[in-house]
């Protein structure tokens, strides 16, 4: 407290020189190998921790306005300048440093020979950079967002809610920022802890509860290989420190001085790493929690689970890649890509059969992780970043949208059920902010998302198969699935967002009691006859000002984002970012100059027509099956209710398959039959060995005695004085006879 | 018996545990001589306390073992040169006479109650 | 000052006693904080003063038999110096857990015991010889069982009988091996002809005079009874049901200080005493530590009764701490050490939030109680908070000490000898990398177990029990107590919370940089001397020699006294 409240007073003081300050900085200390950055960079995670006191401190005192909410916000936006001004002050390739103290340090061996030192320190490259402003900037937005949105928990939950967001953030930067992995570890771990609670936040409902553990244990389950990940890293390079880590790595020996090839280390580490990523960002046997995690409230789900803490597994795998490149066999590369094309696929498919328009935005996500893993895996690092930074954006349009929907209509979300909110009042920003959304998860040309994404393919592409196996299978797959992606999000656009007026109130009816007000109202405007009872009261409600706000600004951040592709040498603001930090890659190096083509054209500039031909297709399609009659139906939809659409015979043809899909493929239930029963049942049987076996052993011991001496006692126990001595004697002769007769 | 035979060959000849004005005929008063006393002493203790029925005889039957056991420990303590056993031969004398107080205190008791003697009449602890 | 800790609580114990029976916890609350800020005040001087050429202070010695070689010493390192300061801070907290829970009419009775109790678990630590070390250590057994037996719920003279006799068994045959040990330097080191008792003599010559045998059975004899007590699998079976039966504050502090005293006692004995055999059954020792970290984890999983469930917790707990200790490297035995105080901060306060829990609803069954998190928010925090602390959450105090104990087992050198790689981050031990990834699964368990637990009590809607019968008398006539906690039991809490918060956060500065030399002194001779144990002909000979000069010696005084 002591020292935040200190800290506190140095940013006051330095904010005003904040920019030249930094430039000073880094001028007067632009030794080879980083900056010492100014104190004040570590206020970015330190102002959100001072947050999630103050929130607790209100309430103690039981508040019940908004007060949360802004203090939130006030300290989320000063961090996000504080973050800029470091940007800014940023000298373009040196990787700034602050210590701050010593976190978990340990030596040992002659003469302290061995180091474990984990400071609790910062390492702001173009990595961390690029992570921070996306990450401060959207929980500013996200936190207004959320004022709003919580407003009905306002008092306890409010406090609970904005106390765990700030953690969140303080985490994550922790995560993003740390100069070590141990620094990571505990962001990575804290945003876990930040995501149990926040999924779980209506702590009330069972699917929320478990859906918050189902997250933190699976995460849990991928920590394991980061954590092993990271004690590997120690006993082959001696430090978990990243500058001393490249470095090390970058002399192509092991800390004892055999050449990394010739480790088996080499690939292991990375692919206990990549489990870790794969955990947190919810890839391959991992993705399973990240659907459930929709429990949560919606500007959680748009904050933590789209936009930044599930791309911490993208981090991590971007921040290690001179460990990846380390192996001359690629490995884990190659596994990084085939797991991230495989997701991407696999999560469309359930996507494109569900109805939960939040669901579809989480296997969305899922998906889109899926192409930023392969991104990276065929060596695009830069597409890969850039398609976290446009994702991060649209993403969180998207979900705040549907947490707009969401929140205007009682917690429906089942696209069904739902339909033509442009032509319902106070929606129009919505619907506007929705369509710029979907225009970039779909990939629409000249979107951010159509930019990052063809960066990610067309080098799918480029890679050769001899670098990654099956690199240009993986693009073929994500090119597919980029057709699927744009299919799904369209679907949700056209049966939600435009045609007829449908709609059909969602069951949080009676939770919020600001909805007492719509007895007043009336009739609503749906005339569907499976209303019940409380919903023929209902009346959607528009989003207030916060909201509105927060969703335009995020729409013109999606637009303007794809303008960082034409900024800068190095394809792209991102790629210059991604250029200033341990994720650049010498593809030249790497590939041996081979000259890759797709249709005679390299397939960086053929993709940029390919892929639109794919994003058109899937919108085309949408339009077809989805569309409602009219203009916003591109002229060739045909829907005229909510419920019904040219789809369902089709998906009835197909029946076991797309129950299949609708159920999402069992996997759920898989793991419950093969894992979670079968530990169950261990746990049972442990408990009946332990009660049975283990204690009944000691109880046997323990009566032993007891019940022996009550046989022999009823024949010896005499009770007269002379029995007993004449025992004791004839006992002690015993003894003597023995020891006389062995001893000599 | 071999560290004391060895014992009696360093110092050169047999080793005796007689103070210098002993009369001469016991002057070649050796540990086993006491050792022997004792044990009879012990034993006679012992089979006075298993035969007798009479608490009083009982208990100064185990006063006869005490004293053996005491014997034997001066016995000891003389040989080895040190007062360790004389010591501990002071400990037991005094708890036996603080125990010999304790003890006919209780005979009182147990005779006002069963006006006799007779250590087998009592056998509450039967079971 | 030592001397001091170990009589306050005593004199204390005999006031309370002497005071009326409203006016005991009054009396043991003064007594506990003033014990409080002297060991405050000694671990400030200890640290002031601390410096790696010497690793104990506040020595001293009172020779109680001296003719008989009997010492009573004290003198603690910085290991001792920390555990002494965690068994300080919890008495007050115990005695503030246990305000309302102990019918006045009782108060003498149970604070004059936990008054004891505090001083013989302060002597343990204290210790410098055998003589003090296991006089006290086995005389916590008795305040224990008092506390257990008398204000225990339902099925406590059971529990109260198994803690006892199976704790006592086990302590029993450690103490023949360590009476061994002390013949063994008495009649080949030292000279004494008899037993050496002073803990630094039997440190520095035991590993010398111990065969690779001998040594082998002195392990057994020393786990015996210090693994019953951590306790270890198989020798855990006690400790569910007497956490279960016992009073909060005695819950509090078997797991807070009484296990401790096991892990503590290996410590102190036997990694320095044998530490030949100790490098050769490490990794049984270790398999052992994690079947018990996923066997108990497991176990936790299934539990109905939530107090059965922490305290299982700690046996899988534990599993790290023996883990990091049989590591036998620095990263592991710092590791362990710091398990030691963070298990008993966060276990400890668990145990708290379930008594207070129990004081109003008087059941553990989680069937039958839960969701309490909208009717007892702040009771809720706190449970999330050490919840996570004992999942070992980076920044919460659980991390540290788990985390170095799973690296002491996975860098230890043996799993890395083959191939050609030399491995820099590899450093001495016996264990090795399945060790460390085995231990790891445990985390994954315990995010298991203790979530589960929290899903039940804190999250999902509201469940009490039907009727809040008083079915022991001594609750009944109780004071009312509110919903939610009260200021006093907050203020129980919180002090640990701080300290979870700054061990989490500022390890280095607060507990790793302080037992730094120490470990590392102690690991450095450990790994010194456990290369060669003597052969049976060495240690005869030795015997021999030294009888010899003993029988020389006593040659001359005979000499000298015959004329």
């Amino acid at each position: 407290m002591g020292v935040s409240m200190t800290t506190i007073m140095d940013a006051i003081l330095s904010a005003a020189v904040a920019q030249h300050g930094g430039e000073a900085a880094h001028a007067a200390v632009a030794a080879s190998h980083g900056v010492t950055g100014p104190l004040w960079i570590g206020l970015i995670p330190l102002l959100p921790l001072l947050g999630v006191v103050l929130v607790t401190l209100l309430a103690c005192f039981n508040e019940k306005s908004k007060m949360p909410a802004w203090i939130s916000v006030g300290l989320l936006a000063v961090s996000f300048l504080l973050t800029l001004f470091a940007y800014l002050g940023w000298n373009g390739h040196d990787a700034i440093h602050l210590k701050l103290w010593d976190w978990i340090g340990l030596s040992w061996g002659d003469l302290r020979g061995q180091t474990l030192a984990a400071g609790f320190a910062f390492y702001f490259d173009g990595l961390s950079l690029l992570w921070m402003l996306f990450v401060t900037g959207l929980a500013c937005l996200i936190g207004l967002y959320a004022s709003e949105y919580m407003e009905h928990d306002a008092g306890l939950g409010y406090c609970r809610f904005f106390a765990a967001f700030n953690l969140f953030v303080f985490s994550m930067s922790c995560l993003v920022m740390g100069d070590n992995l141990l620094m990571l570890f505990l962001g990575w771990e804290g945003v876990g802890l930040c995501s149990y609670l926040l999924i779980g936040y209506f702590y009330k409902k069972k699917s929320a509860v478990d859906a918050g553990m189902k997250a933190f244990v699976v995460n849990r389950i991928g920590d394991l290989g980061l954590l092993m990940g990271m004690l590997l890293t120690f006993t082959t390079f001696g430090t978990l420190q990243y500058d001393a880590l490249f470095n090390q790595i970058h002399t192509g020996l092991t800390a004892g001085g055999t050449p990394l090839s010739q480790t088996w280390q080499v690939w292991a580490i990375p692919l206990l790493l990549m489990g870790g990523a794969f955990g947190k960002s919810a890839q391959l046997f991992f993705y399973v929690w990240l659907p459930d995690a929709m429990e949560g409230p919606t500007p959680v789900s748009a904050l933590i689970h789209a936009a930044t803490m599930v791309t911490a597994g993208v981090y991590l795998v971007a921040r290690m890649m001179p460990l990846y490149l380390a192996d001359p066999a690629h490995i884990a590369l190659t596994a990084v890509t085939w797991g991230g094309a495989i997701t991407a696929f696999w999560s469309a498919t359930i996507a494109v059969a569900q109805f939960d328009i939040k669901r579809i935005m989480g296997y969305s996500t899922i998906s889109q992780l899926g192409y930023m893993f392969a991104g990276l895996g065929v060596l695009a690092t830069t597409g890969g970043v850039f398609h976290v930074f446009t994702h991060a954006f649209f993403k969180a349009t998207l979900f705040l949208s549907c947490g707009a929907v969401m929140h205007g209509f009682a917690g429906q979300l089942d696209m069904r059920k739902l339909s033509g909110l442009w032509s319902i009042n106070g929606f129009r920003v919505v619907v506007i902010a929705m369509l710029i959304g979907c225009l970039n998860l779909s990939g629409f040309p000249f979107t951010g998302g159509y930019f990052s994404k063809d960066m990610i393919i067309a080098e799918a592409f480029v890679t050769p198969d001899s670098v990654i196996a099956g690199s240009s299978w993986a693009g073929w797959l994500l090119l597919l699935t980029a057709g699927m992606t744009a299919y799904y999000t369209f679907r949700v656009f056209f049966r939600v967002f435009v045609g007829p007026v449908v709609y059909e109130p969602g069951e949080d009816l009676h939770a919020h009691d600001d909805h007492e007000h719509a007895d007043a109202h009336g009739h609503g405007h749906g005339h569907d006859d499976a209303h019940d009872h409380a919903a023929e009261h209902f009346h959607p409600h528009g989003p207030k000002w916060a909201i509105n706000l927060v969703l335009t600004l995020l729409s013109v951040g999606c637009i303007l984002s794809a303008g960082l592709y034409f900024l800068g040498d190095h394809h792209g603001w991102a790629g210059g970012m991604v250029h200033a930090s341990s994720a650049v890659v010498d593809t030249h190096a790497v590939e041996g100059g081979e000259e890759a083509l797709l249709f005679g054209q390299p397939p960086h500039e053929i993709m940029f027509y390919i892929s639109a031909v794919f994003g058109f297709g899937g919108i085309l399609l949408a339009a077809w099956f989805h569309g409602p009659k009219g203009i916003a139906g591109l002229l060739i939809g045909g829907r005229t209710t909510a419920a019904e659409v040219r789809m369902d015979p089709i998906a009835k043809a197909l029946r076991p398959i797309s129950t299949w899909a609708v159920r999402k493929w069992y996997v759920d239930e898989f793991y419950h039959l093969v894992l979670v029963t079968p530990l169950k049942i261990f746990a049972h049987l442990f408990h009946w060995f332990d009660k049975l076996i283990v204690d009944g052993l000691v109880n046997f011991f323990g009566a032993t005695p007891r019940v022996s001496s009550d046989a022999i006692g009823e024949s010896t126990q005499t009770g007269v004085l002379h029995d007993y001595a004449l025992r004791m004697v004839a006992g002690i002769a015993v003894v003597l006879v023995v020891v006389v007769l062995v001893l000599f | 018996m071999h560290a004391l035979l060895a014992d009696s060959t360093l110092t050169g000849g047999l080793l005796t545990l007689a103070q210098s004005d002993f009369p001469h005929a016991l002057s070649t008063l050796t540990l086993n001589h006491y050792l022997f006393v004792s044990a009879a002493m012990f034993a006679l203790g012992i089979i006075g306390f298993l035969t007798r029925r009479n608490l009083i005889i009982m208990f100064l039957c185990t006063e006869l073992m005490f004293q053996a056991a005491g014997l034997a420990l001066i016995a000891f303590g003389r040989y080895h040169l040190n007062f360790d056993g004389q010591s501990f031969v002071i400990f037991v004398l005094t708890i036996a006479a603080a125990e010999a107080a304790m003890a006919l205190a209780l005979v009182v008791l147990l005779f006002r109650r069963r006006e006799s003697l007779d250590a087998d009449l009592w056998a509450e602890l039967k079971g | 000052m030592l001397v001091l800790l170990i009589l306050l609580p005593l004199l204390f114990g005999v006031a309370v006693l002497l005071r009326p029976p409203a006016a005991a916890k009054w009396w043991a609350l003064g007594g506990t904080s003033l014990c409080l800020a002297i060991g405050a005040m000694l671990v400030g001087r200890f640290f002031a003063n601390a410096s790696p050429d010497v690793p104990f202070q506040a020595q001293g010695s009172f020779a109680w038999l001296p003719a008989l070689g009997l010492n009573l010493s004290v003198g603690i390192d910085s290991v001792a110096t920390l555990l002494i300061g965690l068994t300080l801070l919890l008495g007050p907290i115990c005695v503030g857990a246990s305000w309302t829970a102990i019918p006045q009419h009782r108060a003498r009775l149970f604070y004059g015991w936990l008054l004891v109790l505090q001083a013989a678990m302060v002597g343990v630590f204290a210790a410098r010889d055998l003589l003090v070390f296991y006089t006290c250590f086995e005389f916590t057994l008795l305040p224990m069982f008092v506390m257990i037996n008398e204000f225990g719920s339902t099925n406590r003279h059971k529990a109260a009988t198994k803690f006892f006799l199976y704790t006592f068994t086990g302590s029993i045959i450690a103490l023949a091996g360590l009476v061994y040990t002390a013949w063994a330097v008495g009649t080949r080191a030292t000279g004494v002809d008899g037993f050496t008792l002073d803990i630094a003599t039997l440190t520095e010559h035991a590993s010398h005079v111990l065969t690779a045998r001998e040594q082998a059975l002195v392990l057994l004899a020393m786990l015996c009874g210090f693994a019953v007590k951590v306790p270890l699998f198989p020798f855990h079976t006690w400790l569910p049901l007497a956490h279960t039966e016992a009073p909060t504050a005695g819950s509090v502090i078997l797991a807070g200080v009484l296990l401790k005293l096991g892990t503590y006692a290996m410590y102190r004995f036997v990694l320095p005493l044998v530490p030949h055999a100790v490098l050769e059954h490490a990794p049984a020792v270790a398999i052992l530590a994690i079947i018990g970290i996923i066997y108990a984890g497991l176990i936790c999983w299934v539990q109905t009764d939530v107090k059965k469930l922490v305290a299982y917790s700690s046996v899988s707990h534990l599993g790290f701490c023996v883990l990091g200790l049989f590591a036998l490297n620095s990263a592991g035995v710092t590791g362990s050490v710091l398990y030691m105080l963070n298990h008993g901060l966060s276990t400890g306060a668990l145990f708290l939030l379930v008594g207070f829990m129990y004081e109003r609803y008087h059941t553990r069954d989680m069937r039958e109680i839960g969701g309490l998190g909208a009717k007892m928010p702040i009771w809720s925090t706190f449970m999330v908070f050490f919840v996570m602390s004992s999942v070992g959450l980076p920044g919460l105090n659980g991390f540290p000490s788990e985390f170095l104990c799973t690296m002491g087992a996975f860098i230890s050198h043996t799993g890395w000898t083959s191939g050609a790689a030399r491995h820099v981050g590899a450093t001495w031990g016996p264990l090795g990398p399945w060790f460390g990834f085995a231990a790891g699964t445990g985390v994954i368990v315990a995010a298991i177990y203790l979530l589960a637990m929290v899903a039940k009590m804190v999250w999902g809607t509201l469940r009490e029990p039907a009727v809040h019968h008083g079915e022991h008398d001594h609750h009944a006539g109780g004071p009312h107590l509110p919903v939610d906690l009260t200021a006093r039991e907050i203020m129980t809490l919180l002090p640990i919370g701080v300290l979870c918060i700054v061990f989490g956060l500022f390890p280095t500065q607060t507990l790793i940089g302080a037992i730094e030399s120490d470990v590392n002194a102690q690991v450095a001779f450990v790994h010194e001397r456990s290369g060669e144990a003597p052969t049976e002909h060495e240690a005869h000979f030795a015997q021999q020699e030294h009888r010899q000069q003993r029988d020389a010696g006593r040659d001359e005084q005979i000499a000298g006294v015959k004329p």
